[in-house]
């Protein structure tokens, strides 16, 4: 076979289409997003010091940050003075329902008897 | 759907970019690189559904080292073919390992076919001859012949010297030429 026949040859390879398919572009574009998303520590795997920190500010931003945390916080100390405090209105509320036979300490456990239990437990 | 996007910026800008978190960067990597990188490799394996493979793990290949990637240090189409090139390799001896049986028998052809039969059997006359050169003869034909790259950069790919790519290409050719040499005919070449 000469040059130039093989040469004919060679140009006829050179000419043949191999078009990707598009499954195989998806596959290709699948891992190129897997890897960023591992190299970015979105992916399985044991959590570190720095995974939690990360995945503690996600949950915040959930939440709506800092602000929201402070809102939480302040809520919940309200309902702890409530129900340490136990404010005389509710005394009327328990009479004209229940009558005299009940103490508002009967219905709303104070903070007293928590602390209590935690002492003795502890 | 686009397969040749070429007016966004050099291979090398985009894969930093992707290395930088841009999914737009990787969308036009995985159009512009993927097709040239099936196609390499459909050439070195001939075998539509083993080059499909090869062109993704190379493609993942790409991926993992686009965060360490050295700006001006190989282009990353070199690094693409070489890449290629070894992943081939690979699977071609795992492939012979099976015996030569499991390669592609020269196709029948018959004088006077259509031109387009007569193309399909010159190339698929073509692969089988390729699958049965030495590794390295077959990767510096293909890449000088069939890609069409100029011998300092197949040597850069190869990692071996100029000379040393004239020479591979060189016996490659002729051990082409003689396994071919007994269907000229078949294949459309007269005599004058």
């Amino acid at each position: 076979m000469t040059e130039s026949e093989l040469e004919a040859l060679f140009a006829t390879g050179r000419s043949r289409p191999v078009p990707p398919s598009e499954a195989l572009l998806a596959r290709v574009m699948d891992d190129a997003m897997a890897e960023a998303g591992a190299r970015a520590g979105l992916g399985a795997g044991p959590v570190r010091g720095q995974d939690r920190r990360g995945r503690l500010a996600a949950l915040l931003a959930v939440i709506g940050g800092w602000p929201a945390m402070g809102g939480l916080v302040a809520a919940g100390l309200v309902g702890v003075w409530i129900g340490y405090a136990a404010p005389g209105g509710l005394d009327t509320v328990r009479s004209d329902v229940l009558g005299s036979g009940y103490e508002i300490t009967d219905l709303v456990p104070s903070l007293d008897s928590y602390l209590d239990s935690d002492l003795a437990e502890g | 759907m686009p397969f040749d996007d070429r007016g966004e910026g050099s291979d090398e800008a985009l894969l930093l970019a992707y290395g930088r978190g841009d999914a737009r960067a990787a969308r036009i990597l995985v159009l512009r690189l993927t097709p040239w990188v099936l196609a390499y490799a459909a050439r070195l394996t001939g075998d539509r559904a083993e080059a499909e493979d090869v062109a993704q793990e190379a493609m993942l290949r790409l991926w993992r080292i686009a965060p360490e990637w050295r700006s001006g240090e190989a282009r990353v189409t070199t690094w693409l073919y070489r890449v290629v090139t070894n992943l081939c390799t690979d699977r071609l001896r795992r492939r012979r390992g099976t015996g030569l049986d499991s390669l592609p028998e020269p196709a029948d052809g018959a004088p006077g076919v259509e031109a387009r039969m007569q193309d399909e059997a010159r190339a698929q006359a073509l692969e089988a001859a390729l699958a049965r050169l030495p590794d390295r003869q077959r990767e510096a034909v293909v890449l000088r012949h069939l890609e069409g790259l100029a011998n300092p950069e197949i040597a850069e790919i190869m990692e071996i010297s100029v000379e040393a790519v004239e020479s591979l290409t060189a016996r490659g050719k002729r051990a082409l030429a003689a396994a071919l040499a007994g269907r000229r005919a078949e294949l459309g070449f007269e005599d004058d």
